[in-house]
Parts: structure tokens; sequence; C-alpha cells
């Protein structure tokens, strides 16, 4: 065994392998510890600026709505809890869908940080769609927005995987250009003047769309469609969760992805073609991070105003999302959970503004999850417990010998 | 006609075929921007076909946007293109709209020189943006609000660099993390002190210098009253040469990204070479930032960068780690932001689309360079421990 | 008389994780002499030196100089201290000249600018005092590796060293070019300077050092004068028991050529020609040595060969099909195999497990309809693994956890398995231990003598020769001569550096 998981490693290590060494050397204990620490810092933050931290989180908590799960709650509070569940899994299914858009492209070594882009065209395709077609039957309207968001999502990732295999350009730059002209194409689109703009004469001088059909919307199975119960996009994204892990790991596809995302130079060498997998990655990914749009736009906006578009940030939560879950099906459902819960905590709906001003508290959030992205970034917290580890297996070989 | 003689002519071609369907010119004709144009991707063609690739691209990519340009001018109002095309004015908020770019790539050379990868330009620039404002809030001059704007850059920058250079972190990711950091951070500091209300309309602003050239043509409408850091900006990319290439320590800087371990067997400490040239990089993107808030728009806004950082980086690329290579660059995205301010004047809701402009330049710019676009050598790896 | 040795290392350890690298060794380096330090790869002669220059902290032990006990925590300190060090990979940074090079870190000044002009006078002045024949304002990357080392040579002792560290300097020169080499280190010691020389070439120690240490696993076996001491004696010390320097293998009949290469040319990553009208063939039932000084060629080759690089002119035939153009892939597909110089680059993905390693190979063959199974792959490695008898795992063990050794084995157990034509081997036994390397060389020769063609491409010249049943010689991207493997190596250092050879 070597001093540290560092030392197995090539220099120029992809992120997939360091990752996947981080994972060896720490187990499913480091994104645990990373997470406390992150809190803890944001806690000095909070106190820093003269708030009180225990009384911060714990408001934050009941927001989540998380005490549903705890045998001991009493049946009052079951109900408001059971509410704000209802809306954390609102908030965690989309976040799932864009964290394995995230993921996926990591484990082919590639940094996709367009989920944001690849988002927004996923959900307004949808909400043409939805908006269109009045009198579809409902499974065929949301099979079709279904399908039209995720293949939007996949074209436009598409550009940056086409890009990158065909001219080498960097995915982490075209990604972000792209989420930017997605925006503003957004923007334009539901603007004052704009296409698709709402054609209700008296709401001519506000930016916001129509409303897509009833036929459109996705059933809602826990909870009030009236109070945003939740929708059936939890099981949307719980089955996207499943196909990744399959092709990951029972297809051709899936290991000529891993093969490339740990060592490209060997992956060419046995004549996987490394310039399709990265359109192809790209595009499986976009059609993630695209449906998560569409189940955001079909389960409960139902319509996309222009500010929607500008102040939405799912795909940038599901970066943090991913790499918490070091880039693996269970890590990046039990990550969009956390963070799920978290934004349905500090919303201004549930948080009580005489603890702590909601719009602190989505920064807050912001800063949670740029340290949560820092520590993973480095071994630190796997290399202790490397240590502990080697520690502990020379101590008992030791007593053997 | 040597191949490379003939790409040049392509591109000066294609930018004729734009210019003469624009004031002072504006030849109504739509035939003459397609004349132009076409013979400049044929120029453009002959020279990719022998060997000038880029150049050729540059061309033929350029004629494409000369004639779409040109034919929309020949179909637009007279009095609206003499409303848009005021070149000395278009020149003037090219200057504006390119200094925070320009800073930034700037800082971004120092960074990636010395061999560590910085897309946390955004962040910083942010950092800068808000710390300036802030400041220059807190302390009454907008002198002070820039030298805190640079430490607090600077000391966010540190940061990138513990993480980077001594933890040995995956320098993109590290960077994303503290982009993520920046908007939590100035927006959390930004409700918490201003909460609803804003900054104060009051902000002490970084003063414009008037030079006394009025008269002149052309010159005296672009140079004679710019910003004071868009001064600085411009001195800055001679000094930034200077000191990269013809100093020791410019010198010892570009070792340490070209080939660390010759640089440790040297003597030198590329610890301290790296975490100084992060720092730096810091130091001139908040400077930037602090250009946006308080020379510029004079407030601050939540995220207020709009990934001018990420553009930065890509002028960064584009003009291949050099100073005159970045202003370059950076000068044309600061021409298609400028232009994109002026184009409502068309059409209202079309003009949101035209805000697009700036990163689709970049999209194209960074995808036709980066072939030939060689980094230092060791940018992104960090140094092995023992 | 005693005098107080120019350096002294005492029970020097040095530990990585559980694994030794230098246990309690001594050396002592007197004033003026050359002192070879001699071991097989893994020996831990590097890292000897390295503790030395600073790159390492020693765990016990102590260093003196002069007699004086001295603490080297950074290379710069030992270089204050007068300790210079020229390393296998050079330390020079390409795309600089060489005066910068050569200045770094002690710069001349003029203001706040770099003084180049008094640079450049002070790397003619050195080069014209110490023999040293350089162009200050060439850029390195334009320079020979010959050239290179000059430079490198000529850092160290710009700044002052009295101690001059050489780990393996001939290992990318000529025979004429290590002469000249070993001629400017008598004139260096001539002038006071002493010299440590790393090597696991036994011809070179005793033909420069005037004493030579052995270093075994981490140990120190024997300090002798090199005045008596022969190659086989010197071998045995080295590994500690006789030493079989021929392998045996019966005669061989080629029969049709399989692999045919014709005017082939490529291109490097710089775009500089790298192969340029190569022709040659490989039959069945031969191994073919492709000798040469490293960077001549010979990678970008093979890349051509194997459909990793696009040729500009040329073609490659496998078995009588063209596949000139054609993508690794098919190439493979073709019937050619490809045991990659650097396993750890193009040879295995450490992080997958030796099942999923030896699939590269088969996965295309073992899937159904896109659907690939775990299980297919460890029952196909588990197999194989037991065959070439890979020690250190099995299917499911990561690749990266397994030794060099055991490495390379997979690497040729699934190269070997595809049941080729051709095989390409490429540095074979680089980083091996003598058993490994003895059951790579057996296994080369059985695949000849079944009947298939076997390219071996090697720096060590004794290896081409033990096992080659004919040797070609590339020399700046051509093939400049055919010799018989019994050719002596003075023809051989000939046709490497592109002199003329009389073939009898």
């Amino acid at each position: 065994m070597s001093a540290t998981p560092d030392d197995e490693l090539p220099p120029d290590a992809t992120v997939a392998a360091k990752l996947s060494a981080y994972l060896r050397g720490g187990g499913i204990i480091t994104p645990l510890i990373t997470v406390v620490v992150a809190f803890l810092f944001g806690g000095l933050v909070v106190l820093a600026t003269g708030h009180n931290p225990i009384s911060t989180y714990g408001a934050i908590f009941d927001g989540t709505g998380l005490n549903w799960l705890f045998p001991w709650t009493s049946s009052t509070e079951r109900e408001i809890a059971a509410l704000n569940l209802q809306q954390t899994l609102l908030r965690t299914a989309p976040l799932i869908l864009a964290g394995l858009a995230v993921a996926f492209a990591f484990r082919c070594g590639l940094f996709n940080i367009g989920g944001q882009g690849q988002y927004i065209v996923g959900s307004i395709l949808a909400l043409w769609i939805g908006v269109s077609f009045e009198n579809m039957p409902a499974f065929l309207h949301i099979l079709l927005a279904i399908i039209g968001g995720a293949l939007a999502g996949a074209v436009w990732a598409g550009i940056a995987g086409a890009l990158k295999a065909v001219a080498g350009t960097n995915e982490v730059i075209s990604t972000i250009m792209l989420n930017w002209i997605a925006i503003w194409i957004g923007v334009w689109l539901f603007n004052r003047g704009g296409p698709l703009q709402n054609t209700n004469p008296q709401q001519q001088d506000v930016p916001v769309s129509d409303d897509i059909v009833e036929g459109a919307k996705l059933p809602v199975f826990w909870g009030d469609p009236i109070l945003q119960g939740l929708h059936i996009g939890i099981f949307i994204a719980l089955a996207a969760v499943l196909v990744f892990w399959v092709i990951l790991h029972r297809t051709v596809l899936g290991y000529e992805v891993r093969a490339v995302g740990y060592n490209p130079d060997a992956a060419a060498a046995a004549g996987i073609s490394v310039a399709r997998n990265y359109i192809v990655v790209m595009a499986i990914c976009g059609a993630f991070a695209g449906l998560a749009g569409v189940i955001d736009v079909l389960g409960w906006q139902f319509r996309i105003a222009t500010n929607d578009i500008r102040i939405n940030d799912v795909g940038f939560t599901a970066i943090a999302v991913a790499l918490l879950g070091r880039n693996t099906a269970i890590g990046v459902v039990f990550s969009a959970l956390l963070f799920g819960a978290l934004i349905t905590g500090t919303s201004v709906r549930n948080l009580d503004p005489t603890i702590f001003e909601p719009a602190l508290a989505t920064n807050l959030t912001l800063v949670i999850q740029g340290l949560v992205v820092l520590l993973v970034s480095t071994d630190l917290l796997v290399v202790y417990l490397w240590r502990l580890r080697r520690r502990r297996l020379s101590s008992r070989k030791a007593v053997a010998a | 006609m040597t191949p490379k003689r003939a790409g040049w002519a392509g591109a000066a071609l294609a930018v004729l075929a734009f210019f003469v369907a624009v004031p002072p010119l504006m030849l109504r004709s739509p035939v003459f921007p397609v004349l132009l144009g076409l013979i400049a991707i044929g120029c453009g063609a002959w020279a990719y076909a022998r060997g000038e690739k880029r150049l050729g691209g540059a061309a033929i990519a350029g004629a494409a946007f000369g004639i779409a340009g040109g034919v929309a001018s020949t179909m637009s109002g007279e009095a609206n293109l003499e409303r848009v095309v005021v070149w000395g004015a278009l020149f003037a908020a090219t200057l504006r709209y390119a200094t925070p770019l320009l800073f930034g790539a700037l800082g971004g050379l120092f960074s990636e020189r010395s061999g560590v990868i910085n897309i946390a330009l955004e962040g910083m620039m942010l950092v800068g943006a808000f710390f300036g404002a802030w400041g220059a809030d807190v302390t009454g001059s907008w002198l002070l609000g820039i030298v805190i704007a640079v430490v607090a850059g600077a000391l966010f920058a540190a940061i990138h660099a513990i993480f980077s250079v001594s933890l040995r972190a995956d320098q993109i990711v590290s960077g994303a993390a503290l982009n993520l950091l920046a908007i939590g951070i100035t927006g959390y500091l930004y409700v918490d002190i201003y909460g609803t209300a804003g900054t104060p309309d009051d902000l002490p602003q970084v003063p414009d210098i008037s030079l006394p050239i009025e008269s002149i043509p052309f010159f005296g409408d672009v140079f004679g009253q710019l910003n004071l850091l868009v001064w600085l900006g411009l001195i800055m990319v001679p000094l930034t040469w200077l000191l990269v290439f013809r100093t020791p320590l410019g010198l010892r800087l570009r070792s340490a990204g070209e080939n660390p371990l010759a640089a440790e067997t040297a003597g030198l400490s590329v610890v301290r070479v790296r975490y100084l040239a992060v720092m730096t990089s810091g130091a001139l993107a908040a400077l930037g930032g602090a250009f946006l808030s308080i020379g510029f728009v004079n407030s601050f806004t939540q995220n207020m960068t709009a990934g001018r950082g990420f553009i930065a980086l890509a002028a960064l690329i584009f003009g291949r780690w050099r100073p005159w290579g970045a202003l370059a660059a950076t000068l044309l995205f600061g021409f298609g932001s400028a232009l994109a301010q002026r184009l409502p004047v068309f059409s209202e809701s079309g003009a949101v689309l035209f805000q697009a402009l700036p990163y689709v330049l970049t999209l194209i710019a960074v995808t036709g360079v980066v072939g030939r676009s060689i980094p230092p050598a060791a940018l992104g790896r960090p140094l092995a421990k023992s | 008389m005693t005098e107080v040795p120019a350096l002294e290392l005492r029970r020097i350890t040095k530990r990585f994780g559980t694994l030794v690298a230098n246990d309690a060794v001594d050396f002592e380096l007197r004033r003026g002499e050359i002192h070879a330090l001699l071991g097989e790869n893994g020996a831990g002669k590097s890292t000897l030196m390295n503790v030395l220059y600073g790159l390492h902290q020693p765990d016990e032990g102590e260093i003196l100089l002069d007699g004086k006990p001295v603490e080297i925590n950074s290379p710069r300190e030992a270089i204050a201290l007068g300790i210079g060090m020229v390393h296998q990979h050079f330390m020079l940074v390409p795309v600089m000249t060489v005066a910068e090079n050569l200045v770094l870190g002690a710069e001349p000044r003029s203001g706040p600018l770099l003084d180049y002009k008094s640079a450049a006078e002070r790397v003619r002045e050195l080069s014209r005092r110490y023999g040293l024949a350089v162009d200050p304002d060439a850029r390195v990357e334009d320079l020979g590796v010959g050239s290179q080392q000059r430079v490198e040579i000529l850092r160290a002792l710009f700044r002052g060293a009295k101690v001059l560290v050489l780990d393996e300097p001939t290992a990318v020169l000529t025979a004429q070019e290590a002469q000249d080499l070993f001629k400017v280190l008598r004139g260096l010691t001539e002038q006071g300077t002493s010299v440590v020389f790393i090597s696991h070439k036994l011809n070179e120690v005793l033909d420069i050092a005037d004493r030579v240490t052995v270093l075994r696993r981490g140990e120190k076996i024997d300090t002798v004068p090199t005045e008596g001491a022969t190659e086989r004696s010197l071998a045995r010390l080295m590994v500690g028991r006789d030493v079989l320097l021929r392998v045996e293998k019966p005669e061989h009949r080629p029969g049709e050529p399989l692999l045919r290469v014709e005017d082939l040319s490529a291109r490097d990553d710089r775009g500089l020609p790298a192969v340029r009208g190569v022709t040659f063939e490989v039959r069945a039932g031969e191994i073919v040595g492709l000798a040469g000084v490293d960077a001549n060629g010979q990678s970008e080759l093979i890349e051509t060969i194997v459909g990793l690089r696009k040729p500009d002119a040329g073609t490659v035939t496998i078995d009588g099909r063209d596949v000139t153009h054609l993508g690794p892939r098919e190439t493979l597909a073709a019937g050619i195999s490809h045991i990659a110089e650097d396993r750890h680059r193009r040879g295995l993905v450490l992080e997958f497990d030796l099942a999923e390693n030896i699939g590269l190979r088969f996965y295309r063959n073992m899937a159904k309809m896109g659907w690939l199974s775990p299980r297919k792959l460890a029952a196909k490695a588990r197999g194989l693994l037991r065959e070439f008898d890979v020690r250190g795992g099995d299917a499911d063990t990561r690749a990266g956890s397994l030794s060099g050794g055991n490495q390379q084995k997979v690497v040729i157990a699934r190269e070997l398995n595809a049941d080729p034509k051709v095989i390409i081997a490429a540095q074979p036994t680089r980083g091996l231990d003598v058993g490994a390397i003895e059951f790579v060389h057996r296994r080369l020769v059985e695949e000849r003598d079944a009947g298939r063609g076997v390219l071996l491409v090697s720096l060590e010249l004794e290896e081409i020769r033990s096992l080659s049943d004919r040797v070609l010689v590339m020399y700046e991207g051509e093939i400049v001569a055919e010799l018989p493997p019994s050719s002596s190596e003075e023809d051989f250092g000939m046709a490497m550096t592109g002199g003329k050879v009389e073939v009898s």
C-alpha cells in the first residue's frame, strides 16, 4: 500500500480516476464528513454575521419535511411535514436527473458544466409541446414532451461534445457559453413580443408564456395537486438512476465510457473511438438534464417566465450533487436529497424570516455547495482515513507476528 | 501571392464586406457585401487549402458574418444605421466593455503561465465587484474601494492557491467551487448589508480622464473621455509583456509553468511562484470587477459579472497566453458587446437575442483556435510531493 | 594518508510506505574520483541520489560534505552546497533557450530586466572552459539529446558544483557520444570535481569508473575498485547469482511475410517528420529486432503501424490485407497485437480490474446486442491469469495494485490470447525484475516458434541481440542497416549513429 492513494495515480490522472481512488480510500465516510465540515463552515459564516447558527439550521431543517420520516413525530406535525417533504422531493427529482447529467460526463472524463443550458432547452421544448396539441390524450402528450425535452437537451449538449470530438474544444468553456446562449434564447422567447409569449390579451406586458394544457401536467400521487403535491416525476428520476447504472456497468457503451474516463490513451490503443464516445456521452448527459427541465415544467411550474430562466440554478447545484455523490448512482440520489432538502428548508415559504432571512439562506446554500465542491477536490480527508486504516492494518500484523 | 497573404486579404475583404454597408459609406445595394464576401471566402478557401488553416478559416467565418451583417444593414433604415454605427462611440464602448475582460485575461495569464489552471476568474471578478462597491461606500473613496477590491481578490485567490498548489486538488473542480463560493459569499453579504434597497446611488465612482482632444475626429470620440481604469488596463498590457517575457521574475514564472521540476532543480520554489501568480490573478480579476461596479455601472447587483470571467478565460486562450493576443481577443469580444448594446434600435425583442452575441463569438473563437493553441506545458499538473 | 572524502552518506534509509527503497546504505566519494553506482532497476540508485539532492528526505542516516554533516531539504540547498545533478529525464525547459535555462534562478540583471547578453556570454565562457560545445541561443527543444545533456552538465557546473551526479547518462546516447561524455568527465575530475555515475551497464562502468558501489534491492552489497573486476563479477554482485546473459533458442525457419511495411512516412506530434520511407517485413516464425537510440522514430513507427497515427505516405500490410488507413480497431482485428512500451499509459487502465483490462481486447465479441456481462469477462480473465501465472490478485483486483512485472504479464496475456499473426513488443521488459524478464523472453520465443511474427523494439541492445533472428537499425526515422545479431557492439553503435557498416 502506498503512502497516499495519490501515489498510485499518475500526475495527469483524470478526474474520474482521482475520484475513484478517493472513493476506494475513503468509502462512504468521506462524503459524510465533507458535508459535516461544509455545514460547520457555513455555520461559522452565519455566526460571523451576527446570527445564530443552531437556530438557523434548526429552522431550515424544520422546513425540509425530513422529520416526516421519523416515527416519533406527532400527527399534527406530520401533516405539515408531509407537505414539506413533498416539496423537498419535488426539488430532489430534477436534481437527481441533473446530477446524473454531470456524473455521467465525469465518468467519461468530461466536465459538464452545461447542465443549466441543457435543462433550459429541455424545459422550453416541453413547454412548447405542453402548450400545443390541446386535444392529445394525456399519456401521449406527456410522453411526447418527455421525448422532446430529452432530445432538445441531448442536442444542446451534443454541440459541446461534437466540438470537443472534432476540434478539441475544451468542454468547460463551450458548455458555459452554451449555458448563457440558452438563457438568452429563453429570455428572448418569453419576453414581451417574443414568439412564445403568452396569448392572453390581458397579460401582454408580462414576459411569461402560456400555461400548459391540463392533459400535459404530470399526475400527482401524494398530496393535493392544488397545493403542489408530489408528482410522478420522482419515479422518472429514479428510473433514470437505474438506466444510468445499467448503462455504465452492463453495456458496451458504459464499458467504453469508463475506459475513456480513466485512461483515454489506453482506450484509444484498444481501438475505442474516444471522439465518438465524447459525443454520445454528452448527448446522454444532455438528455438527463433536459429531462430535469421537462419534469419541472410539466410537474409544478406549468409555465415559464423570463425571470424563471434567469434565476434557475438546478444545473449548477447538480455539480455539487454529482461530486459529493462521487459520480455514482446511489451517491447522486442521496446527494440530491440533501440539496433538495436544503433548498426547500431555505425557501421563502418555509423559512421563518424572523430567524433567518430567506434571501440570505439561499446564498448560504450556495456557500455550502461551494465548500462541498472545494473539499471534494482534494483528498485531505481521504488521506487521513487512509493513514488510519494503514496504521490499524500494520498494528494488526505486528500483533500476529 | 502566398497563402498567408491570401488569408489576410480574405479577412480584410470580409471586414470590408460589412464596412461598405454601414456609415460612412452606407452603400445600399446588397450586391456589394455579397460580392466582397464571396471574394473573401475564395481567398480564405485558397489559403486554407494551402495550409493556412487558421487564417483561412477565420477569413471564411468572417466573410459569412460580413455578408450577413452587410446585407442586414442594406435592409435596415438609414436613420437607424446612422444611430447604431457611430464608429467613435462604438469603439469607445468597445474599450469599456473590453476592460473587465482584459483585467481578467491578464490575471489568468499570470496564473496559467505558472502552471495553475484558473477557471475561477469569474468568482474573483465578482469578489472584486462587490468589495469595490462596498469598500468605496464604507470609506467614501473610490481609490480605497479599488484597494480593498484588489486585496479581497488576492485573498480569495489564495484559497485557490492553497487547494490547487499545496493540497494538489483538481484545479478545475477547485475553480468551479470558488465560483460557487463567490456568488454565495458576495450575495450573502450583499443581502445582509444592503438588503432590498441595493447599493446607494451616490457610490463613489472611479473618475474618467478627459483628454483635450475633442476636436480630433474619431480619436477624440474614442479616447477623449475614458475611465481611469480603462487606461490602466491598456497600460497593463505592455507592462505585463515586459514583466513576463523580459525580467528574471517572468523567466521563473514561465519555467514553473513549462517544467516545474526544472525550476525546482534550478533552486526555485515552484510553490512560492505559483502562490504569487495565483494571487496576482485574483488581484487583477478583482480590479476588472471593481471597474464593473464602481467604474461602469455604478452599483452592485448579485452575480453581476454574468459570465465575463469565462469570456476573459476564452480571450486568454484565444490570445495564446500572450498579453497582446489577449488584448486583441478582448477587443473583439468587447466590440461584440458594444454592438449588441446598440442594436435595440432595430428591434426591441430581437435585441435580447443579441445579448448572446459575445458568448457565441467566444464559442466560435475557442473552437477554431484550440487545435493550435499550445498552453504552458505543465498547466494543470500539481508538483509531486515526496 | 587518509583524505577527508568529498562526500559521505552514512546509513541512509528511505521508505515509501511499506517499500524500503534504501536500507542503511553507506556511500563514500573521494575527491577527484569517478565512482559508479551500479544496480538493477529498482535497486535504489536514483532514490539515494535524490536524497542527496534534497528531492527526498531520508528517514534515517546522515550526509557529510567534506567531513561536515549537512542537512539538505531541497534542491536549492543542495545546489548551494555544491552538489549538481544531471537527471535521466532532463530538467530543462524545452521552449526556452540554452542561456535562459542555464541562468534560471541566478539571472544576471540590468536594472529590472533580464540581461540576456551577459547570460549568453557566460554560456560561451563555460563552454570553452569545460570543453562542452553548446549554442546559447538555441532552443532546448530543437537540440539533440547529446547536446541537451551537455547543457544539463553546464547548468550544474554554472552553479559551482564540486560533486556532480549523473543518473544513467548514456541511456540516451550513442556509443560515440558516450565516449565524448567520458572524455569530458575525465577532464572535470582533473579540475577537482568528483563524479558519481549511476548506471546499470556493466561495460561502461568498467570503462569510466575508478570504483563501483553495487546496490541490490535497496541494500549496499559492496564497493570494489574497477581494476581487476569483470563484467561477470559485477553481474554476480548485482543480481546475486550467475546470470545467464544469453537466451537459449532453437533455430528458426521463417515463412511467409506477415507484416509488410513499405515506404512508410509519418510525422510526430510537432509536425516534424519522424518516420521517413521505412520499408521492412516480418515473416512468420521470426523475431525481428528494431534497434536504435531513443527518440529516433521507433514510437511513431509503431503508432503508425497499429493505426494510432496517420501516415503521410506508404503502406502497411498484415497477412496480405492493407491496413494503412485503418484505425486501431480494424488494424488490431486484422491480426496484430501490440504490447505497448508504456503499460501505464497505453497498456492498461489502472482503475479497471484485471477482468476489465483483459476485456479491452475482447469485449466487443463478448457482448450481446450491446449488453456486457461482468461474469463473462471475469471467467475469461481467470483462465488467462492462471495460464500466465499472474500473482498479486485475481479477476476483480484493481490493475493498479499489481507489481510492474505482473501488470506486464496481464498485458502480454491479453495480447497473445487474441491469436495474432504479428506481435509488436515495444520495450516489453522495461522496469521488470530478472524473473519477469526471463518469462517475457521465453514467451516471445515460444510465439515465434508457433509461427507468429514478432517485431521487438527495444532500447536494450543486449535484449535485441539475444532474442532477434535479424536486427534492423533505425536512425532519424529511417532503417539504415540490417545486421545479424551476432554483429559487434561497435558495428551496432556505428549504425545507430548513422555511420556506414560493412556487413560480411
